[in-house]
């Protein structure tokens, strides 16, 4: 079984590094078996196909606009990820949902996905994240977390 | 009365590229504005930092040029303290960037350019028996049968029919610009999935060399890995074979896909030769031989009003040579709006003087981009790879010139035709091929390095910043897949005093200058006409050529689903 946790975004516009440093803390948070990878993926786009598409089991933390434009912690899994791919001036605007529908049209998409996001408070460039969103760290942890732990188990419970 | 569009990728990040083009009464663009954002501000992260780390954070300014951008930096400090590299460093250096070159062109003809061309919805009603026929007319590329059309043509459709994929919903499926038979357009799918696979494969070289993927590992002095054929723990012989089965099926790739793909879409839009542009080149060269940055199998050079008989010589360091101007842009120079900086002496003081948000169009007569205007000698240049290839075409480099004349051969058209958005397209593929046979040179040059039991990567002379003079300054160059790429540092106290940064993209996004002159995207869009305005296909075709690099700074999930290019007519 492989697990891939990947962070994504860009460490030198504020918030927007969320998802990468949710993988430099969660090594420390918790320990996890040797298939769980933790990738910073940066703002990598289409290159982090395979990342995408190798695993059985996919998680993603990423800066997110939601709905509902509150200061919490996302977490969306399986089907509630929506994917569409919109018309684009640069290749470097392929992002999450695109990355998904790629996965699907190639039929490669991994058995579970789960999406942990945070919407950003500050994306001027500079290195850190904004006091808002560092508060929402131990939780957005504690999630990832409970959502990698059961994967594990029911990874675990198949082998038998 | 005349017409504008805007093209305009709406999102609440700063970092995106927006067109806004004057129609005449028929529909043809009289003017074209390009306008856009990036990471401007960069150098007061940089500021006050150890130059050894500048690499790391130069590297976050783009998504996908991540390695070009590392790869500058660490030769722009070792310029300024005046370290050399082992050749092996130089080498694995060469086979990271042209991995990265190979790769990217690849991507980005078949995942973003190619449906320029390529109607998807029409590939549903080809017939597959006929699909086989031109396949296998085209090339000797074994995936052609009609068993095998006809499998991903149900899938297709079965994809089409979710509704899932927004691509074939968003996009501008049946505009009468697009030109292929529906059994051609069916090839490109296929081939844009198995690109899509194929893509993969190439960069997992990058995980060899570099260590860590997708952020290679580069330092000052050399490269981190380590090469012992018999270890475990090093680059090994296995990963060696590895590297080079991904270079061999690469190249096949390539001569029985991609430059294929190109001749057979090209040859139904050769009519279509809009988009010439400046006609002005600029490359600064790039894979040096040897320890002299200039000994590249890329020469540098320019090429003025596409006069290919006269190549004129670069320099990087000459402070009247490249130089930004903020005349019609968001900035201001202690010396004045219509100053011309070099980057040594580069100023970045944003002040917006555009229109409040949310308007509906730029103030064009007046400042109206985030992007400076960089000018070589005071002239507005594209780059990329039709520069790159146009120079070697000059100067009669032979794998370019049978390349180049084989392609025109095949579409039966002349050498003027590559002074076109379908030359800058076809100058790509053409560069790709060449960059295929790099990556298998510098393969073998690594290999006789390591028979010959040279191992070395790392030269630490002058690690320790106690070596270093008091005060330095240096520059460091390559050719980024997007075009001409450099950086230069000032370097006090061992810490970095100043560091500018030109890419390629604000060269080709370039807004206006002092003089008024238009930047390449802007000159290539006048005079293209458009088939139906409220469809932009002309705009995106020509701005797709050029492989824009904007909106690359941010990677945000927006979970509305929020439409990204939007056209207005006022």
């Amino acid at each position: 079984m492989v697990i891939n946790v990947l962070g994504l975004g860009n460490i030198i516009f504020g918030d927007e590094g969320f998802g990468v440093e949710m993988v430099r803390q969660l090594p420390e948070y918790n320990s996890y078996p040797d298939y769980v990878n933790f990738i910073d993926g940066g703002t990598q786009g289409i290159y982090l196909l395979d990342y995408f598409e190798s695993p059985e089991c996919l998680l993603i933390l990423d800066a997110i606009i939601p709905v509902e434009y509150d200061a919490e912690v996302y977490s969306y899994q399986g089907s509630d990820l929506p994917s569409f791919i919109h018309r684009k001036l640069s290749s470097h605007q392929i992002g999450l949902s695109e990355l998904l529908s790629l996965a699907k049209l190639h039929e490669k998409m991994p058995r579970k996905i789960a999406l942990i996001g945070i919407p950003p408070d500050n994306l001027d460039m500079g290195m850190g994240l904004s006091p808002k969103v560092r508060a929402l760290i131990p939780k957005a942890l504690a999630e990832t977390d409970q959502i990698l732990q059961s994967w594990i188990s029911t990874g675990i419970n198949q082998q038998h | 009365m005349s017409k504008r569009i805007v093209v305009d990728p709406i999102t609440r990040i700063e970092g995106h590229l927006r067109i806004e083009a004057v129609l005449d009464e028929n529909n043809v663009i009289k003017d074209a504005y390009s306008s856009g954002t990036m990471w401007r501000g960069l150098e007061l992260i940089l500021k006050g930092r150890d130059p050894r780390d500048a690499w790391a954070f130069t590297q976050r300014i783009c998504g996908v040029c991540t390695t070009v951008h590392a790869l500058t930096s660490v030769r722009c400090v070792e310029d300024a303290i005046g370290a050399q590299i082992p050749p092996n460093a130089r080498i694995i250096r060469n086979l990271i960037d042209v991995t990265q070159h190979t790769q990217d062109h690849l991507v980005h003809f078949y995942h973003l350019h190619a449906l320029d061309w390529v109607d998807v919805v029409s590939a549903l009603s080809a017939d597959p028996k006929e699909t086989s026929r031109i396949a296998q007319s085209l090339s000797a590329w074994p995936k052609s049968s009609p068993g095998y059309f006809k499998e991903l043509q149900t899938r297709l459709t079965k994809f089409v029919e979710s509704g899932q994929l927004g691509i074939f919903s968003n996009a501008y499926w049946g505009h009468k610009a697009y030109k292929l038979p529906a059994e051609v357009n069916l090839i490109a799918v296929a081939h844009y999935l198995e690109a899509l696979d194929f893509q993969k494969e190439i960069v997992k070289i990058h995980a060899v060399f570099g260590g860590k993927n997708p952020h290679p590992n580069y330092t000052i002095g050399g490269m981190t890995c380590a090469i012992d054929p018999n270890s475990d723990n090093a680059i090994n012989i296995q990963q060696l074979n590895m590297v080079k089965k991904i270079i061999d099926d690469t190249a096949t790739f390539i001569d029985q896909v991609y430059i294929p793909d190109l001749i057979a879409i090209a040859g139904y839009y050769k009519g279509w030769l809009h988009g010439e542009g400046l006609g002005n080149y600029l490359s600064y060269g790039n894979f040096p031989q040897t320890a002299d940055p200039a000994s590249g199998l890329w020469p540098s050079g320019a090429i003025l009003g596409k006069d290919l008989a006269t190549i004129h010589e670069i320099d990087l360091a000459d402070m009247g040579q490249v130089q930004e101007e903020i005349a019609r842009s968001w900035y201001t120079y202690s010396k004045g709006d219509q100053a011309a900086l070099h980057p040594w002496e580069g100023e970045t003081n944003p002040k917006y003087v555009g229109p409040d948000l949310p308007y509906e169009y730029l103030d064009t007569d007046h400042k109206y981009s985030w992007l400076k205007a960089p000018r070589w000698k005071g002239n507005p240049m594209e780059v990329g790879p039709l520069a790159r290839v146009l120079l070697q075409y000059a100067k009669q480099e032979p794998m370019i010139v049978d390349t180049v004349n084989g392609v025109l051969g095949a579409l039966d058209v002349g050498p003027e035709a590559l002074f076109s958005t379908l030359g800058r397209t076809a100058a790509r593929g053409i560069e790709c091929k060449q960059t295929a046979g790099f990556m298998s040179k510098f393969y073998n040059q690594l290999i006789d390095n390591i028979k010959a039991g040279d191992y070395q990567v790392f030269n630490n002379d002058l690690w320790d910043p106690e070596r270093w003079p008091k005060e330095c300054k240096g520059f460091g160059y390559t050719e980024a897949p997007r075009g001409a790429l450099a950086h230069w540092i000032h370097i006090k106290d061992k810490k970095i005093l100043d560091y500018q940064i030109v890419v390629p993209s604000t060269w080709n996004a370039s807004p206006r200058d002092g003089k008024g002159q238009p930047g390449a995207y802007e000159a290539a869009l006048a005079n293209t006409p458009m088939e139906d305005p409220e469809q932009p296909l002309e705009v995106l075709r020509t701005i797709h050529s050029f492989d824009p690099c904007l909106a690359c700074a941010s990677h945000i999930m927006d979970m509305n689903g929020n439409e990204i290019t939007t056209v207005k007519i006022v």
